[in-house]
């Protein structure tokens, strides 16, 4: 904790690095829009809650986009969120579409923008056909990816941009069959496509890219370790390349690696629980409260059967706590 | 010589012998009286030893016959007819010479002063030779084969003229028969009346069993009493009101099928009896008594009398008839302009949803001008109906209910379902309405409206329709699954309908499963008409569960007291607009609410915000968040201040220790001076 480097930061810089300030500036204004609410039930408690949520991630539900775009941890927070309310829906096999995805996203942050979703969706489609169906996992990783670094990526396509436009001096441009054309084009499409940026040249920009910027960027290692691998490769295969590289997963550290991508035990205990029960409620009309439920026990009031859920179902924090990595 | 009453019918209906004129030519019986009286009675009356004319014929030829010789005569055709003198004395005014099996008209000697003729049941085929019995007033020519009317110009008295069963295809040369009392043609070809018009002693007219088409050309005939054209294919009667003196019509077996074709009946004052049957018109079930509210003169139809009862109840049900054909009218222009007015509707809709996307569409392309036709959004457009406001009917409960039909929108209660068009007709709920028109209304259909703009009533459905148990929506923009969150405000909804039209949240994989999902207190039974089944709810929980579970057990507790507030604040923000607060609704209120927390706490969480309302709120935190902001800088100032002095105080302190030490003892080194000291600072402090 008192590591020499913590100490040598001056304070703003560490402030800002962990984005404490943030998250206090948030408590205060949540404090102060429900003040009626928590001043029932004591201040002290409330900020105890607010940074347990933090911790665990459960801060970022519901909350608006802005909040949930601030800090690295709440975007992995939010990965992870995602992942763990619709995993369902993944292991149901349902290929869904861009649009459906955006839904899902919407259920937990009402004003989430489409322009990410659609780039996301990009990523894996790697073409315009928006309305093409993908797998949860796919998607999933590509979201990933374009959320947590969307920034990074946003000057990465200009780099790329600049690289096939010639402007850094130390390109050699490839001339392929179907161009014959060294004009700048606007759109990142087809030019991307045909062509391609030589691998070393954009490792060495985007390495600049990483020292110059403090918001957060893929682990260089990384990043070189996919580069070294080709020759010549165009932005979205760098993007799909970064999207299924298991490395940055688990540096990033929201979600599981593909392979258990749709293994969670405790929350599938969890919901054969809640589908159970569901069952029981949904006995026909007219034997409603006449017979003994399915289980051999008399069905009792719905308030009270539900009241007894949340505390048998009171979350386990140290299971669920997670430490996001740098 | 047996006298005989030899009646003949007129008018040969074969099942029919009691109506009609009744011809009696009675003789006498004794010598004396030698004239033919003819009677010609009127009412039926029943005569118990009444026979058919054919069957006195029958006894009466055979006895004539004997005595009725036929000479072939010296020109080649023609046989001459003689009787004997016996004969002619007793009978001279008349000549029976039935089923001779005559083939011609004979020609016949020496009988000018004949009166009757009785050609029946021969062979005959031209009716001739017997220009010369100037005095005949009674011919008979029933059952021959006669193909046209001929021969006759000569019989200036003729009054009776059976010509019944021959095969007459045209009624022509009758000019001279102006004294023509009785023209039987029944059973004939005729097509058409024509020819009959000089007619003006006719008084009975028999045309069964022809071949005509429509009856008109009847002017002129002013005495005609009696009219009978049964069993023909007449479709239309006109002309009958220019018969004066017309009491007895016979249409039946005919092929008239409205009034309408036989209107001129209504205006004939004279008629008394008529029948119908037989015909298509006589089938329907208005028939009588329009026939009879129409024909207010009638005494009898079709063969029975008219009642008092009867024609009470004819003009009832015209009345009820005129009333419905109104109502119906009122209800055609109703539906002509709900049309219309939908119509419109749907083109405003249609411009709002364009313009709405070149909006999106512009602004994603960052382009500076407004789209043009922004203007065109005006809700008056091509519309030719006025626009009204229509006035609540009362009562009909069955009846279409055309309640409120302006330019821009319709609200219209069928039965039990309630139809909303276009925005403007959420205002409607604002109405009073009757509780029993309320109560009914289990569906409710909106369509060509915004769903955020429906979500914003929903309070006030509730209220207004605590019924209503089945939603339809069509063309109302649904477009993310959240918004479905928003149903859950509801008391109860068995049903869902969402048109795949204008709700592209249909196309979702998972929408279905979602509404089970977010709506399962409902315990809903069918969406979009297929039954929900176990299956689903089950699929619904296992997609959505660990939502539901999520969104209740992880939130931490304030955020839930929020969210939950949130939406109830919601709820309670439409009771406090209204106008008149019930406290008894508040209380339903949290009662509702908190039966709705009990049934599902762990879904209680999602809601739906309109982009608005989320927007709203995020401008009133805009706020709080800079206050916020500006809070935690100063006390991030206030902190990095006291921060560095404190840091600044580790790094002076040590030597500022040293100089308050070395101080301390450069002063001590003295001990004399110092006690001076001390002692001049104690006496200063007094």
């Amino acid at each position: 904790m008192l590591s020499p480097e913590r100490l040598a930061l001056p304070d703003y810089e560490y402030l800002a690095q962990r984005h404490v300030l943030t998250y206090m500036e948030d408590a205060v204004c949540q404090l102060l829009e429900n003040r009626e609410d928590i001043s029932q039930y004591g201040i002290a408690r409330f900020f105890t809650e607010y940074f347990n949520s933090v911790c665990q991630g459960t801060h970022i539900l519901f909350r608006e986009f802005s909040f949930i775009q601030a800090t690295p941890h709440n975007r992995a927070s939010f990965l992870r969120a995602f992942w763990r309310c619709f995993r369902t829906v993944g292991k149901n096999g349902d290929l869904l579409t861009m649009r459906e995805y955006h839904c899902l996203l919407q259920l937990l942050c009402p004003d989430f923008p489409l322009e990410l979703t659609q780039k996301a969706a990009r990523i894996v489609l790697m073409d315009d056909a928006m309305d093409c169906l993908m797998s949860f996992s796919d998607f999933l990783f590509a979201f990933q990816i374009q959320f947590y670094y969307s920034e990074f990526l946003d000057n990465v396509a200009v780099i790329y941009q600049d690289l096939l436009s010639g402007k850094n001096p130390n390109t050699v441009i490839v001339p392929t069959s179907s161009s014959g054309q060294h004009y700048q084009r606007p759109a990142l499409g087809e030019a991307g496509m045909l062509e391609g940026v030589e691998a070393s040249l954009f490792y060495q920009c985007l390495e600049n890219l990483c020292d110059r910027h403090k918001y957060s960027c893929p682990p260089p290692a990384l990043v070189k370790e996919i580069l070294s691998n080709v020759q010549k490769l165009t932005f979205y295969g760098f993007l799909v390349a970064l999207s299924k590289h298991h490395g940055i997963n688990q540096a990033l550290g929201a979600l599981p690696d593909k392979g258990d991508l749709m293994h969670d035990p405790a929350m599938d205990e969890e919901l054969d629980r809640l589908v159970v029960r569901s069952r029981l409620y949904r006995t026909p009309r007219q034997h409603r409260g006449k017979e003994p439920g399915v289980f051999g026990f008399q069905r009792r009031g719905k308030l009270e059967a539900l009241e007894r859920v949340p505390s048998a179902l009171a979350p386990t924090p140290n299971l669920y706590r997670w430490e996001p990595r740098e | 010589m047996i006298p005989g009453k030899y009646r003949s019918v007129s008018g040969r209906a074969a099942n029919n012998v009691n109506c009609g004129l009744h011809l009696v030519i009675q003789t006498s019986t004794l010598p004396e009286k030698n004239k033919t009286e003819f009677r010609f009675s009127r009412d039926t009356s029943p005569f118990p030893g009444r026979l058919l004319q054919h069957d006195l014929e029958r006894n009466y030829s055979s006895r004539q016959g004997d005595h009725i010789n036929l000479v072939s005569s010296s020109l080649p055709s023609f046989p001459i007819l003689q009787r004997s003198s016996e004969e002619k004395s007793l009978y001279s005014d008349r000549l029976t010479l039935e089923r001779q099996k005559l083939t011609v008209c004979p020609i016949i000697d020496g009988e000018e002063h004949l009166r009757l003729l009785n050609f029946q049941h021969n062979f005959i085929t031209r009716i001739q030779n017997i220009s010369n019995l100037q005095s005949l007033i009674f011919l008979d020519l029933y059952d021959n084969q006669i193909e046209e009317i001929s021969g006759l110009s000569t019989l200036r008295s003729l009054r009776v003229l059976l010509l019944g069963k021959n095969r007459i295809k045209k009624i022509s040369n009758l000019e001279n028969l102006k004294n023509l009392d009785v023209l039987d043609l029944h059973g004939n070809q005729i097509t058409k009346i024509e020819n009959v018009n000089h007619l003006c002693d006719l008084r009975v007219l028999n045309l069964a069993r022809n071949f005509l088409s429509h009856v008109d050309n009847l002017h002129g005939l002013d005495s005609l009493t009696e009219l009978n054209l049964r069993h023909n294919q007449i479709t239309f009667v006109r002309d009958v009101d220019n018969l004066p003196c017309l009491q007895r019509l016979f249409l039946s077996f005919n092929n008239i099928s409205s009034f309408d074709s036989v209107s001129c009946l209504a205006d004939s004052t004279s008629l008394s009896d008529i029948t119908f049957d037989g015909n298509p018109l006589a089938q329907e079930s208005w028939y009588k008594h329009t026939v009879l509210q129409n024909m207010t003169q009638l005494r009898q139809l079709d063969m029975k009398r008219v009642t008092e009862e009867e024609r009470r109840v004819a003009s009832v049900v015209a009345k009820k008839e005129e009333e419905k054909k109104r109502e119906s009218q009122k209800q055609s222009l109703l539906k002509e302009k709900k049309r219309l007015t939908i119509n419109n509707v749907a083109r405003n809709w249609d411009l709002q949803q364009r313009v709405s996307n070149n909006a999106i569409n512009a602004d994603r392309k960052d382009c500076a001008s407004p789209p043009r036709d922004s203007c065109q959004l005006d809700g008056s457009t091509t519309s030719s109906l006025p626009a009204e406001t229509g006035s609540l009917d009362s009562g009909l409960t069955s009846a279409l209910q055309g309640l409120s039909v302006t330019d821009t929108h319709l609200v219209e209660i069928e039965g039990d379902t309630l139809s909303l068009y276009g925005s403007g007709a959420l205002e409607c709920l604002d109405r009073n309405w009757s509780l029993q028109t309320a109560g009914m209304v289990t569906t409710i259909s909106f369509t060509f409206i915004e769903f955020d703009e429906i979500v914003q009533v929903f309070p006030k459905l509730k209220i207004k329709f605590p019924n209503s148990l089945h939603l339809k929506f069509k063309e109302t923009n649904l477009v993310m699954l959240q918004q479905f969150n928003a149903l859950a405000q509801l008391r109860r909804v068995d049903q869902l309908t969402v048109d795949p039209q204008g709700n592209p949240v249909v196309n979702f994989t998972l929408w279905k499963y979602y509404v089970l999902f977010r709506l399962s207190h409902f315990s809903m039974q069918k969406i979009n008409g297929t039954e929900v089944t176990q299956n689903d709810m089950i699929m619904a929980e296992r997609l959505f569960g660990i939502l539901a579970h999520v969104a209740s057990s992880e939130l931490p507790q304030y955020r839930m007291i929020s969210i939950l507030g949130d939406a109830r604040r919601k709820q309670f923000r439409y009771l406090l607009e209204t106008k008149g607060k019930k406290p008894g609704i508040a209380s339903e209120e949290n009662n509702d609410s908190k039966r709705v927390m009990g049934e599902n706490t762990n879904r209680a969480t999602l809601n739906y915000t309109t982009k608005e309302w989320h927007n709203e709120k995020l401008e009133e935190i805009k706020e709080k968040k800079k206050f916020c902001q500006m809070y935690v800088e100063d006390l991030v100032k206030e902190a990095t201040d006291i921060n560095m002095k404190n840091e600044a105080l580790q790094k002076l302190w040590p030597q500022m220790f040293i100089e308050l030490v070395r101080d301390a003892v450069i002063e001590i080194r003295n001990k004399n001076t110092y006690m001076k000291v001390c002692l001049q600072q104690i006496t200063d402090q007094k």
